[in-house]
């Protein structure tokens, strides 16, 4: 358990500086590219050497450590740079092994924003890089649980990342992860073929055990996998009996759905658990499917906890709660790695 | 090609290399510092250009103490690409 008291997001939505999550911005060719900003936060000595993920991951880390110290710097990432991997492996084949430059290999390690914060912030603390493919950033909340729980005055900034690259995106549509047939993301959960839309982004959080004055407080999570959708309803409905009394309903059950309709069965069976009273919305639309999309999720989970608001078209069905008190997350990547997150308005109790 | 015409081709390679952002050809003075005051690159960038020397030209600095004089500024880098040519063709 944690409080979060900072967030910072880019997304193929505006996020960055001024939240806009009414307007939705159209995919386009079929991908949820991020609108990534004017990074002034970044040296631009550094910036010109950066892909897509690193700058996402620095930039929206900077934001936050600009005004924060922490103790530490913990990010999720299931491929980090990956374009700048591919470049480097192909100028290996390229260049037979010889005459490499050091700049895509440096920039196209999985540690390397992590590291590049701490080395721009001067940040000495801990600092760790989890690539645990669809639930790294998940894992990323469980490290953090388990320092703060050791260290219970300390501060971290969490986060997660991850970018289209080009070659990989090729390479997963082969796969079948992706529609085939041209989709909008206004229309993704109105698709009744296999795949989803690829996205990118990245959300970075300051969290610690200080109540006063926080956002929101992460009261549970969950991390399975490779389980049956009967499986993970039981699973859910006994998440939801260990950390919530009789008197803390859910108010609204933040769903992964993502338009691939071999993995609704596992929304529909969360659906039932959840019950006819929890008001159900959706977010793929909004970020595209990608590794560490729950890092976007728990983010517009604090937006909607912090703004008491949801976006009309985020909405699946409207339950009879009055407020938005506490939100639970529920996401799958690929139908085998899924994750339940319990987060509360501000300090919570 | 004229020598003009070279250097063009040798701060296209430069800006190509190293991702300059905003930086074009006619912003790198032939007697611009590469680094530090000038263009402000870093130990980084010269093993980029050390690298850019070997792809485009075909050339190594096989002295890392003549490595600091060859790239101090465009000028320098097209004397040693010069030097570099003359002794290809004599072989």
């Amino acid at each position: 358990m944690f409080y979060i008291h900072q967030t910072s997001c880019i997304s193929h939505q505006p996020t960055f500086h001024e939240v806009d999550l009414e307007n939705l911005n159209r995919s386009d060719n079929n991908q949820l590219l991020a609108v990534e900003p004017k990074y002034s936060n970044i040296p631009i000595g550094q910036l010109r050497r950066m892909g897509r993920a690193l700058r996402m991951g620095v930039g929206t880390g900077m934001q936050l450590l600009e005004h924060n110290q922490t103790d530490g710097i913990i990010i999720g990432t299931a491929n980090s740079g990956i374009e700048d991997s591919i470049t480097f492996l192909n100028q290996i084949l390229d260049y037979q092994e010889g005459r490499l430059t050091p700049t895509n290999f440096v920039q196209s390690t999985f540690n390397a924003i992590a590291g590049l914060l701490g080395m721009i912030t001067k940040n000495t603390g801990y600092n760790a890089t989890h690539v645990h493919r669809g639930l790294a950033f998940e894992n990323v909340m469980l490290d953090a649980i388990m320092r703060l729980n050791e260290n219970p005055e300390h501060s971290y900034l969490i986060g997660g990342v991850d970018e289209i690259s080009v070659r990989n995106y090729r390479m997963e549509a082969m796969a079948g992860w992706y529609k085939t047939e041209e989709v909008s993301n206004l229309d993704l959960y109105q698709t009744e073929t296999p795949g989803s839309l690829p996205g990118e982004g990245a959300a970075m959080f300051i969290v610690n055990h200080k109540k006063d004055e926080a956002i929101a407080k992460l009261r549970a999570i969950q991390l399975l996998n490779v389980l049956e959708p009967k499986a993970i309803a039981a699973q859910l409905s006994q998440f939801m009996q260990q950390h919530l009394s009789d008197t803390e309903p859910i108010d609204l059950f933040l769903s992964g759905e993502n338009g691939d309709q071999r993995f609704f069965k596992y929304y529909a069976a969360c659906e039932k658990v959840i019950g006819p009273n929890t008001t159900i919305a959706r977010f793929k639309h909004l970020t595209g499917e990608f590794q560490t999309a729950s890092a976007l999720a728990l983010w517009l989970g604090c937006h909607f906890l912090q703004t008491q608001s949801i976006p009309a078209h985020a909405v699946k069905y409207i339950g009879d709660r009055n407020g938005l008190n506490r939100v639970l997350v529920y996401n799958n990547y690929h139908g085998e790695q899924h994750s339940f997150m319990l987060l509360e308005r501000g300090g919570g109790n | 090609m004229d020598k003009e015409a070279e250097k063009l081709k040798l701060k296209e390679h430069i800006i190509r290399y190293l991702n300059l952002l905003q930086v074009t050809p006619d912003d790198i003075k032939d007697d611009m510092p590469m680094f530090r005051e000038g263009l402000g690159l870093d130990s980084i960038d010269s093993i980029e250009l050390v690298v850019m020397l070997e792809r485009e030209y075909g050339l190594k600095i096989e002295n890392p103490k003549e490595g600091r004089r060859i790239l101090t500024d465009v000028n320098s880098m097209m004397e040693f690409i010069e030097q570099g040519r003359a002794k290809q063709n004599e072989a």
